[in-house]
């Protein structure tokens, strides 16, 4: 997962840091209906995506991510805030007057068009010349690889290959930005694969920076090359899927994406970037601080299951113990479900390698040891 | 096949006695709609084409003697004095009128339907019913007296002439009862709700994520409704024109009472043969008439708007 977005940081056009920005939100709010019926979508939000970036909204149904999207479409308007894109104050262009196009969940293509007169509409109403947009008609159906269907109608083919077209429909006009409102929410598993290639292939031959949403934490990794986690109206962390995987700065965060271990703590001592915490159990540990937090404060110790391991009962390394109650063998892993010694529970997850593994049974006790730099804390 | 063959002369009694019953039986379900189609359609219209072709009674009705007078002077009127036959202008010039009065009842209804619709098909939900209720209150009241209403607000000392002498806009009233314009008012306003039910019906089920999908896509708000509203409501302008055009062609109170008997369209020529003029077999031979009039004008519409869509299903 991470392998894909260190490669394309390196072959990119810029080092991610130094691209220009594309598009940047400031203090965006969006508040729905008025009164006591009002349901604020969106809360101040803000945030700038670089040029030529796979930008991921992600968030749970409901966050706001959606609406962001809209609000930079141009389909809702802001309840206050700015949108800049390349620098251009667009706040107040309606839709057909911002250089950016969209790929809608439910695709929205014209059925009483066929499949080349949908790709061409946007040239059409920008009134390029038939030549040059029959010539991009026929590049965009190579592109997206469509070209034996140019004259079907949109009934006549199916979900994936509807959903090509509807990408090919919104890059013809090459857009400065491309928006994509879960895409692939309709396809299933293996086309849903696919295209998350396609996409990263088609964002990679195009140079154009996508604005990608969706509520699937996985796709989410897989794509990007930075990802904003949202929650009830806001961002919650900007970062590599990297940095959100590995140092969530917000236990949301740590929970949405991927598994986490939580443990209730109380931080006691703070060095630079470290701290020592008292778990619940009484046992103190080592922990990253996520963000700067006072002694004595209430946390939690965030353990990723990858980044533990079953010792025997009693070894010195063993940082917390318990009894195992539940042992899930799913090929290349095991997850071992552990009751701890105050009674939460932890998951421990382990490689299977080649080679004789050690046999465990439910209700053997163990202990529990961590790789270094495993434990996190987080706000509680 | 070869076995179902075998299999059929292996028991041929008890195969085709099922037969019998599942033919029976089929008849038996079809009759309700049959004896509807029969009564209803096809009787009337065989007895209308069988009188087409007799001879008048001299004081209405028909005599049983096998003729084509009525056939000829449909469209032909033969001289009194020599026999010579020429073009009947005055049968022409009604199908005339009311061929070109019917098209310009359904363009207007359309222009003023369209919008209509749009506005009810975006209200929220709950208003949707109110508006529509308002669009179909006109037919609660008969048609005469609707048509009655319509002839106060038109006549010289109407509502219109009333307000546009009182602001000095004109001296003298201006005459729109019995002239062609005020047929057409007449009909677009008896005629739009058939108009207006129809494009409501296809816009409501209009997507605007289509809508938004061609704003996105450059498209302003004029090639928004060309190139995108228009042709996803084209089953309702389809539908809604049919339903207001034939009614339209065939017209007959509205031009009797606005138009004044002088304006006659061809329902008023149809029921004039039946009643005044006693010439059963002329009335008879100008309906069938109306009725190829509508189904070749059908054929050619929907051939040339519909085509692509029918035969995408």
């Amino acid at each position: 997962m991470a392998h894909g977005s260190s490669l394309r940081a390196i072959d990119g056009p810029l080092p991610a840091a130094t691209r220009p920005t594309a598009i940047e939100i400031a203090g965006v709010s969006k508040t729905f209906g008025a009164g006591a019926g009002a349901f604020r979508a969106l809360a101040d939000v803000s945030v700038s995506v670089r040029s030529n970036e796979f930008f991921t909204l992600l968030g749970p149904s409901g966050c706001g991510k959606t609406t962001l999207l809209r609000l930079i479409a141009g389909f809702e308007a802001p309840s206050a805030g700015r949108i800049r894109l390349d620098g251009d104050d667009i706040t107040a262009k309606p839709p057909f007057e911002r250089p950016v196009n969209t790929v809608f969940q439910s695709y929205a293509l014209f059925p009483h068009l066929t499949v080349a007169e949908n790709i061409g509409f946007g040239l059409r109403m920008l009134r390029r010349p038939k030549a040059e947009v029959a010539a991009t008609v026929v590049e965009m159906l190579r592109l997206v690889r469509m070209e034996a269907l140019a004259d079907r109608r949109i009934s006549q083919i199916s979900g994936g290959q509807q959903q090509r077209v509807a990408l090919a429909r919104a890059l013809a006009p090459r857009p400065k930005v491309l928006l994509l409102d879960e895409p692939l929410s309709a396809l299933d598993l293996k086309l849903r694969k696919e295209m998350q290639t396609e996409l990263k292939r088609l964002q990679h031959e195009t140079g154009i920076t996508f604005l990608f949403v969706t509520h699937d934490q996985e796709e989410a990794l897989a794509m990007s090359d930075r990802i904003a986690v949202m929650a009830e109206g806001r961002i919650l962390q900007v970062g590599t899927p990297r940095e959100i995987y590995h140092a969530p700065t917000d236990r949301f965060v740590a929970d949405f994406i991927g598994e986490a271990n939580m443990l209730p703590a109380v931080v006691l001592d703070r060095g630079t970037g470290g701290a020592e915490v008292r778990l619940a159990g009484g046992r103190t540990i080592a922990a990253a601080l996520a963000r700067p937090m006072a002694r004595d404060s209430e946390a939690v110790v965030m353990i990723r299951p990858e980044h533990a391991r079953l010792v025997a009962h009693g070894d010195e390394r063993a940082v917390l113990s318990g009894r195992i109650e539940d042992i899930v063998y799913v090929g290349s892993d095991t997850h071992h479900h552990v009751i701890l010694d105050d009674g939460s529970r932890f998951v421990v997850r382990e490689q299977n390698r080649g080679g004789p593994a050690p046999l465990r049974a439910p209700g053997e006790p163990v202990g529990i040891a961590l790789d270094p730099g495993a434990a996190r804390v987080l706000p509680r | 096949m070869t076995a179902a063959a075998e299999h059929g002369t292996g028991q041929p009694l008890a195969a085709e006695a099922g037969r019998r019953a599942e033919v029976r039986a089929r008849w038996l379900l079809s009759a309700p709609a049959l004896l509807v189609i029969v009564c209803g359609a096809v009787g009337p219209l065989a007895v209308m084409g069988v009188y087409s072709f007799l001879a008048p009674g001299p004081y209405g009705d028909v005599v049983w003697r096998f003729s084509t007078d009525a056939w000829v002077s449909v469209l032909l009127e033969r001289d009194i004095f020599d026999g010579t036959l020429s073009l009947a202008d005055a049968h022409l010039s009604i199908f005339w009128r009311s061929t070109w009065l019917a098209l310009a009842t359904t363009v207007l209804a359309l222009l003023l339907g369209f919008p209509t619709a749009y506005f009810i098909a975006t209200r929220p939900a709950r208003t949707r019913d109110l508006w529509l209720l308002l669009v179909t209150i006109p037919f609660w009241t008969n048609l005469l007296i609707r048509t009655f209403a319509v002839l106060q607000i038109i006549r010289n000392e109407g509502v219109v002439n009333s307000l546009l002498l009182a602001t000095g806009l004109v001296e003298r009233p201006v005459q729109i009862l019995f002239t062609d314009a005020a047929i057409l008012t007449g009909m677009v306003y008896v005629y739009l709700p058939l108009m207006v039910l129809p494009l409501y019906a296809s816009l409501e089920r209009l997507d605007f994520r289509m809508v938004e999908a061609g704003y996105d896509l450059y498209a302003r708000p004029r090639d928004v409704l060309l190139c995108v509203i228009l042709p996803l409501a084209k089953p309702g302008i389809v539908a809604g024109s049919i339903l207001v055009f034939i009614p339209a062609l065939g017209a007959y109170v509205t031009p009797t009472i606005l138009g004044g008997g002088k304006n006659m369209m061809l329902g008023n020529l149809i029921e004039l043969q039946f009643g005044q003029g006693r010439n059963w077999p002329l009335g008879a031979s100008l309906a069938i008439s109306l009725m190829a009039l509508v189904t070749a004008a059908l054929l050619v519409y929907v051939r040339s708007t519909g085509g692509r869509e029918a035969a995408h299903g």
